[in-house]
């Protein structure tokens, strides 16, 4: 693995909020974890280990030549991204279950989790079914326009 | 003309509270009664009746004079909701658009009015309750108030904007409670995002909660509380418009907020935010005052507010500059003197 794609996985971190990251690539394997101030002795929580969506893009039919001739980022496909500006809630209030965890199977029409944009409670839900991959904001975070928030494939 | 009355539907084990609410209607014109005429009349036995009673005071917070000879008395005489009495206050083009339902008890209003709009109820229903079990606020806070204290109810509405068009509509409601109680003789406050404020205390709760893709069509819901009399204990310190010299009536009330909601609702349709961009700062608290916006992660941002921007976003004035928030608490930043 070259360092501009380390850089690159780094980045992705960086912007997204992921907390943790684990990439293996044949016999390679890569791990980055993010440590803020107020996750620095969370250490109790279990480890999760994300796969880049990119390592599941080889497997999309060969069959359709025009899916070659315009490739699509699979991330881009398989990200949920955020709606409007606002403030990202897993849960239907304090304290709740999540309504979705990583790992999880989801039908369409599921409710994710709840953007609040200026007291607009916004209910996300899944518009294809499919395996959270990863939840890659933090509850009680504010998020952009186009922010992926999910990866479900 | 009368709108069809929708059954909201009852908890399945609300028997006991269904007993209540029909003795509350006996004793609803404030004089005594005996629990052998109220009995007679509901068809029912006198200990169920007194156990009704029991639930009036307890569970519905209302005070009930028990005097052994007479019967019972409410302590202070109540004003039913009434559907056809707030149809009689809309104006036409409001009359025709809201489909009145009322139900004595229900979970949340909200809550009922998402359900019925996944299962394809209409544009323009509106749900009114006198007591809610499990009524909601903002993420899940409790919203309870002494059974007609307040006015509670949620409306249906069918967006031809998808959701990234409606930023701002939780303003846009804000404006239109504005306008109902300032032309009752009213005077409140807006604070930003969507807060009524009667000197400078919180007189009505919002909650906006909306399904649907971010270009097509939004269903969105949206909840009104309004203090009308004292709540009795609740979490939060509010105001109330009989405390604050306007005692005024909930079927009265509930028509002038349905008459200003669809004209604004209607408006927003077409136009967005941006057609209530100075009217809602018009009646802003804090404009032009020193605030603090505080965030639940991060470090609080102080400056001059200024209004907000189209989409609603609140504009605030900082040494680095004009800056716009999406999220964030607004206090007023008291002066050093």
């Amino acid at each position: 693995m070259d360092l501009r794609k380390l850089k690159k996985l780094i980045d992705l971190v960086e912007e997204s909020g992921i907390a943790e990251l684990e990439v293996t690539e044949g016999e390679e394997k890569v791990r980055i974890t993010r440590v803020s101030a107020n996750q620095a002795f969370t250490l109790a929580q279990p480890m999760t280990s994300v796969q880049l969506p990119q390592a599941a893009a080889p497997q999309a039919p060969a069959a359709t030549p025009a899916a070659e001739a315009a490739p699509a980022p699979a991330d881009d496909k398989n990200a949920v991204k955020s709606p409007m500006v606002g403030t990202f809630y897993r849960s239907p209030s304090p304290g709740a279950k999540s309504f979705i965890e990583v790992g999880q199977k989801v039908e369409v029409g599921d409710t994710l989790c709840i953007i609040e944009a200026m007291k607009l409670m916004n209910e996300i839900e899944a518009e294809r079914a499919g395996i959270v991959k990863a939840i890659l904001a933090e509850d009680g975070q504010p998020v952009e326009y186009g922010e992926p928030l999910f990866i479900i494939e | 003309m009368t709108g069809p009355a929708a059954h909201a539907g009852l908890p399945p084990d609300s028997r006991p509270l269904a007993h209540a609410f029909a003795v509350l209607r006996a004793l609803s014109d404030g004089r005594f009664h005996s629990g052998e005429a109220i009995a007679g009349s509901l068809g029912c036995s006198r200990t169920l009746v007194w156990q009704a009673v029991h639930t009036i005071e307890n569970v519905f917070g209302l005070q009930v004079y028990s005097v052994r000879g007479q019967g019972y008395k409410l302590a202070q005489p109540f004003e039913w909701l009434d559907m056809a009495a707030v149809r009689q206050g809309l104006a036409e083009a409001a009359a025709d658009t809201w489909t009145l339902a009322l139900v004595d008890e229900t979970d949340s209003t909200n809550t009922q009015l998402t359900i019925r709009a996944s299962a394809g109820a209409p544009h323009g229903l509106v749900l009114a309750a006198e007591r809610q079990s499990a009524g909601r606020g903002r993420l899940g806070r409790r919203w309870q108030a002494r059974l007609g204290s307040g006015l509670t109810f949620s409306l249906l509405w069918r967006f031809e904007r998808g959701i990234a068009g409606l930023p701002g509509l939780s303003l846009a409601v804000g404006v239109a409670l504005v306008r109902a109680l300032t032309a009752l003789g009213v005077p409140v406050a807006l604070k930003w995002p969507n807060d009524l404020l009667i000197d400078g205390a919180k007189l009505a709760g919002i909650l906006i909660e909306l399904s649907g893709d971010a270009l097509g069509p939004a269903t969105v819901v949206i909840g009104i509380g309004l203090n009308v009399a004292d709540p009795g204990p609740i979490d939060q310190p509010v105001a109330n418009l009989a405390a604050a010299g306007h005692p005024l009536g909930r079927n009265q009330l509930l028509a002038a907020v349905l008459n200003a909601l669809h004209d604004v609702l209607t408006t927003f349709n077409r136009e967005g935010f941006a057609a209530f961009r100075e009217e809602w700062t018009a009646h802003a608290a804090f404009v032009g005052e020193p605030v603090r916006v505080s965030f639940s992660h991060g470090q609080p941002v102080e400056g001059i507010a200024r209004g907000v921007d189209d989409n609603g976003a609140l504009l605030v004035e900082t040494p680095e500059g004009l800056r716009t928030f999406h999220v964030g608490e607004v206090s007023l930043r008291r002066r050093r003197t």
